[in-house]
């Protein structure tokens, strides 16, 4: 097995083009666990963590560009601010370890309908930056991810970033799991209110075969809440948006939990989410207007 | 100024912490090979076809071992029979495949990478059969568990039943355990020029224990014995499942021995699953029998695990029924039903652990049936005397341990309604349990050595499982010699050290502390002699049985302190380099005579002697009181433990730093079985779904609260003369009890299969 060290993403884009199938490596806590237990043996491995670029991030006019090999606890650390949600699921990720080598990137390259930055990408309408060399494209992460375990990068591609803007609103990440840290989602969930366009971000994690839109709870918000003059939210309606966000995912029995668990739990993680956000936004109204 | 007692930090501490301890995998070795195993991937037929053509022909190969191919191999003596094995049956005999894991291939080469690479050319075709599965089979009776009978009665358990104003008739399930210690086992076998056989292991098993146990495997004669050597220095936790010898022992010295050359096996993670046992699941049917006021009158305890036609271990869950509670009628039996799975074996609080989860839960739903409280219904069965052999017991602090416990946790502050306390949106459950287990003292011998810089070393051939022994067998030994601590270096972990018997069942501190402290107080009556006889010596003309040390080295006159002597000028003044004297303890007279640890290894006699102490005079348990609290997500049906409070009589407490060690991590075990380990096996095709620390799920930090452990910290004045019980067990026993019982508490959900899930609790 070659094992590539490109120092400068341009040339990591040249090997990748001369070479399609070579796996790219991050933080390798994906990879290598593939690896070891032996589902996948490439003819070569693309090292990343050389190229510095990549492990940048930026932010103009309240625009972040966060490279995609920007590890968890640096997101946690000093982006915590401007993209809580991302850091939300960020603190989540597996053990201080694994957050100091894993990446938003390799979340992305791996695709797993588990991962947990997905839910958060999606709500925020995160647009992720593909290069190849060929050029440049930008994804929005509704079309991103194609299957278990699939994404749409071509084969000579390589993520470069992920765009989000500052989070507009509030927003929330909460996770189920089997035990309290180190642990991958039974189910997951993310919310992100956006009050300037008047409507609401929304999606499921670990409850399909792709992270996704809960788009008929999404629509079904933009129509309840009153914005221009936000008052606490009736019962109903969070339970309405639980059933909606439920009723988005097509989730299975697995040895984490069953469908009919995630579909539950997806209702009340919506709920509680939801009265988290806007309890926020209600708060940040009223001190505004006082 | 004692050192026993103190919390004197770990002497390996800063070695383990800074990665400089040598564990046998780190041993460099010369001309090492390196052994791979290739397993069964059936759990039950024949081996139709192997050919390891292609493997043999690979770079690097030294050697391929099949059942085509492999030395004959006896059959081994099982561990409960006076042997050392719990799979009797040895690996690469014939085609038979007895369960998914089974070795069927044991690849040599130069290096890891190629003898893995090997072990996948071979091509295995196997003629598959229908595997029996789950405990769903005939039940047979087990010969013995744990050395007793498979059944227990006293009274008349069924008729009492009958009579009986309250009853609760209950079945609770456990399921697969693996001890899953952090360090991967290892074999490193070296054969010498003339014959000799050196075996360096991750070995809990006891050093001499593997020594016999190699010569029985390798047809050496139990009196050339002498000619094997094992040494095991470190060890990354046992918990059991590196107990015994299994044949992932045994194929390394048999490689090592055709090739002439070392070999060396590691295990990868998901080979332990298959290759050291594990804990049976269970199925336990409990029925309780009580009056009004909540007086027991019968319990019915039966226990059914797995049998295996590799060797047989039930899991003793009933024992702890029949010692517990007052109880005059008393029904325990044990069960096995056979399954391709492999062999069971010990498993941190075997028996006490999966049968405390039956036992202590059917006494909560006793108490709930009669709107008891739950300590109240304890207290109202407490047994003043041991009921099982209608003895006394050497000490018994529980009656403390209850009221200790509950003041610490605020007991009185629960309130007895189920789902009646609140936090927010979490609902909070208080629980509780009883936790009793019976150490062992095993035969033990310790050689203590003196020198003439005045410090000491302690040899035993014991092995520090991870639990502290060399810190606190230090301690004990400079005590008694009258020195620091840190002038006494305790070795261990080696045939060439006085014999030992396997550190399992808590039997550490309370076994070898007393050899090492009768060993180090025959050395200072030697030196005390050497003085009194020595007209230099400020002791001259004394009695030498009445020197007394005062520490620092030094010995004084009984009626003088100030009148003293050193070792180092006792020793200067004789011109001796050292003096040395050996002990034993918990010794029995035939173990007596061979104590050169190639001694026949009546294990069957030694079990029935260790249950029964003091020559059936009095009995000795280690007792404790676990209270728990837990909140529960209504809404999402998830646990967290948030506080326990563990309170043990242990008897005397050698080190309250590594004692408390032991409490914390078994009460973490208590939190794992309750909440989330579980092997699961694939209903039909009988192999485990999931070999790893991914589906195997053990607590976290994030899992486990902030644990108060409080020791009584009472010498036992019977058990032996440091007054010392056990501590490794102990604190698992009612862990998941008390926490199955705070869920039912918070919830009014009773949970009777581990590990509490959500599904159980929003159902
Ligand atoms: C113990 C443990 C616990 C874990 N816990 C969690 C958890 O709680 N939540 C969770 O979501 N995940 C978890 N994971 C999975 C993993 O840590 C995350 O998916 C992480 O984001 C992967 O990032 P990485 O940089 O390590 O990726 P890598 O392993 O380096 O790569 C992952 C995949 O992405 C591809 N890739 C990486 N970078 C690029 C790029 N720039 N362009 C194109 N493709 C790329 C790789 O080829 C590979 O297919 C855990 C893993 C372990 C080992």
């Amino acid at each position: 097995m070659d094992f590539l060290r490109p120092n400068t993403f341009a040339e990591a884009l040249a090997l990748k083009a001369e070479q399609p199938d070579a796996v790219p490596i991050a933080g390798g806590t994906d990879v290598m666990v593939e690896l070891n237990f032996d589902h996948r043996r490439p003819p070569a491995l693309l090292d990343l963590t050389r190229i510095a670029e990549l492990r940048e991030w930026s932010a103009v006019d309240g625009k972040l560009r966060v490279g995609s090999g920007v590890p968890y606890a640096r997101i946690i650390e000093q982006l915590g601010g401007q993209l809580p949600g991302l850091a939300m699921a960020s603190r989540t990720v597996g053990s201080p370890q694994i957050r100091n080598r894993g990446t938003v990137g390799g979340n992305l390259g791996a695709a797993s309908p588990a991962g947990d930055t997905h839910p958060v990408l999606l709500a925020g309408d995160a647009v992720i930056e593909a290069a190849s060399a060929r050029g440049t494209r930008m994804i929005p992460a509704a079309e991103f991810y194609l299957g278990v375990k699939r994404n749409a990068l071509e084969p000579d591609e390589l993520i470069a970033a992920v765009h989000l803007n500052a989070a507009p609103g509030p927003e929330q990440f909460a996770k189920v799991g089997t035990r309290n840290a180190m642990v991958i989602a039974v189910c997951s969930f993310a919310i992100a209110l956006h009050p300037a366009e008047k409507r609401v971000g929304a999606a499921v994690g670990s409850a399909a075969p792709t992270p996704r839109h809960a788009t008929a709870a999404e629509e079904f918000l933009a129509g309840e809440l009153d914005w221009d003059a936000p008052k606490p939210l009736l019962d109903s309606v969070k339970r309405r948006f639980g059933e909606l966000v439920a009723e988005a995912a097509s989730p299975i029995d697995d040895v984490r939990g069953s469908a009919a668990y995630r579909k539950h739990a997806l209702a009340v993680l919506a709920r509680r989410t939801l009265g988290w956000a806007w309890q926020d936004h209600l708060g940040k109204e009223t001190r505004e207007c006082a | 100024m004692t050192s026993v007692g103190t919390p004197v930090p770990r002497v390996d501490g800063l070695l383990k912490a800074t990665g400089t301890a040598r564990y046998t995998a780190d041993i460099p070795f010369e001309d090492l090979t390196h052994a791979v195993l290739l397993q069964a991937t059936i759990a039950r037929g024949r081996i139709a076809s192997i050919d390891a053509s292609a493997a043999e022909a690979a770079p690097g190969v030294l050697l391929v071992l099949t059942h085509l191919n492999a030395p004959r191999l006896p059959r081994m003596r099982a561990f409960a029979k006076g042997g050392s094995a719990q799979q009797t049956v040895p690996a690469l005999q014939d085609d038979r495949v007895r369960f998914a894991g089974e070795t069927v291939a044991f690849v040599v080469a130069e290096s890891q990478e190629q003898a893995r690479y090997a072990a996948m050319l071979i091509s295995v075709e196997y003629d598959e059969e229908p595997p029996a599965v789950g405990l769903h089979g005939d039940a047979y009776p087990p010969a013995k568990v744990n050395g007793q009978p498979p059944d227990y009665r006293r009274g008349d358990a069924e008729r009492a039943l009958a009579d009986a104003a309250v009853t609760v008739e209950r079945t609770y399930r456990t399921p697969v355990h693996h001890h899953n210690p952090i360090e991967p086992p290892v074999t490193i076998a070296s054969w010498d020029d003339d014959g000799g056989l050196t075996v360096h292991e991750a070995a809990q098993g006891g050093v001499h224990m593997m020594r016999l146990g190699f010569a029985e495997a390798l047809g050496i004669p139990r009196r050339k014995a002498g000619s094997i050597r094992v040494v095991s220095k470190f060890l990354g936790g046992g918990f059991g499942g590196k107990g015994f010898m299994w044949p992932r022992n045994i194929l390394p010295a048999v490689a090592a021995r055709l090739l002439g050359r070392p070999v060396k096996l590691e295990l990868t993670r998901a080979q332990m699953y298959t290759s050291g046992g594990y804990r049976s699941e269970t199925v336990q049917r409990l029925r309780l029998g009580a009056d009004r006021d909540g007086r027991l009158g019968s319990i019915v305890h039966e226990s059914t695990s797995t049998g295996s036609d590799m060797g047989e271990f039930p899991e003793p869950c009933a024992q702890i029924t029949q010692m517990l509670y007052a109880c005059p009628n008393v029904t325990g039996t044990h069960r096995l039903v056979r399954q391709n799975v492999g062999v069971p074996t010990f498993t941190r609080a075997p028996g006490e652990g999966p049968g405390s989860f039956a036992l202590e839960s059917a006494l909560d739903e006793l108490a709930g049936e009669l709107s008891l409280d739950p300590l109240e219904l304890r207290l109202r069965n407490y047994a003043e005397t041991d009921p099982e052999h209608d003895r006394p017991w050497s000490s018994k602090g529980l009656r403390e341990c209850y009221s200790e416990g509950a003041e610490r946790f605020g007991w009185s502050a629960r309130n007895p309604e189920p789902g009646s306390m609140r936090d927010g949106r979490w609902l909070v459950g208080y629980g509780m349990a009883t936790a009793a287990y019976s150490s062992h003292t095993w035969p033990t011998f310790a050689r203590v050595r003196i020198r003439a810089d005045g410090t000491a070393v302690v040899r035993c051939a014991t092995t520090d499982i991870g639990t502290g022994t060399y810190t606190v067998m230090a301690q004990v030994a400079a005590d008694a010699l009258g020195v620091r601590p840190g002038d006494v270096t305790f070795e261990a972990g080696d045939t060439r050290y006085p014999f030992a018997f396997p550190p399992v069942s808590s039997s550490g501190a309370r076994s070898i502390g007393p050899a090492v402290r009768a060993a180090a107080l025959a050395v200072r009556t030697r030196v005390a002699r050497l003085a009194v006889k020595d007209r230099e010596s400020p002791l001259f003309g004394a009695d030498a049985a009445t020197v007394r040390a005062i520490g620092g080295g030094r010995l004084a006159r009984a009626d003088d302190p100030e009148r003293y002597d050193t070792f180092v000028d006792v020793l200067e003044r004789a011109g001796l380099g050292h003096v040395e004297e050996r002990k034993g303890y918990g010794v029995m007279p035939f173990l007596h005579s061979t104590a050169s640890g190639i001694a026949p290894w009546p294990v069957g006699p030694l079990l029935r002697v260790a249950t029964r102490p003091f020559a059936g005079r009095y009995s000795t348990y280690d007792f404790g009181a676990q209270f728990v609290e837990v909140r529960v997500d209504p809404d999402l049906g998830v646990v967290r433990v948030s506080r326990v409070v563990g309170v043990y009589d242990i008897g005397r407490v050698l080190n309250p730093r590594t004692a408390r060690n032991q409490a914390v991590g078994g009460i973490t075990w208590g939190i794992g079985m309750a909440l989330m380990e579980r092997t699961t096996t694939h209903p039909r095709l009988g192999k485990y779904t999931s070999p790893n620390l991914s589906g195997y799920l053990l607590p976290t930090n994030a899992d486990v609260p902030d644990i108060d452990v409080h020791f009584l910290d009472r010498p036992d004045p019977l058990v032996n003369p440091l007054g010392v019980k056990g501590v490794g067990e102990l604190p698992v026993v009612g862990v998941a009890a008390a926490i199955a019982n705070a869920v039912h508490h918070a919830t009014g959900k009773r949970v009777r299969s581990l590990p509490i899930g959500p599904a159980e609790l929003l159902g």
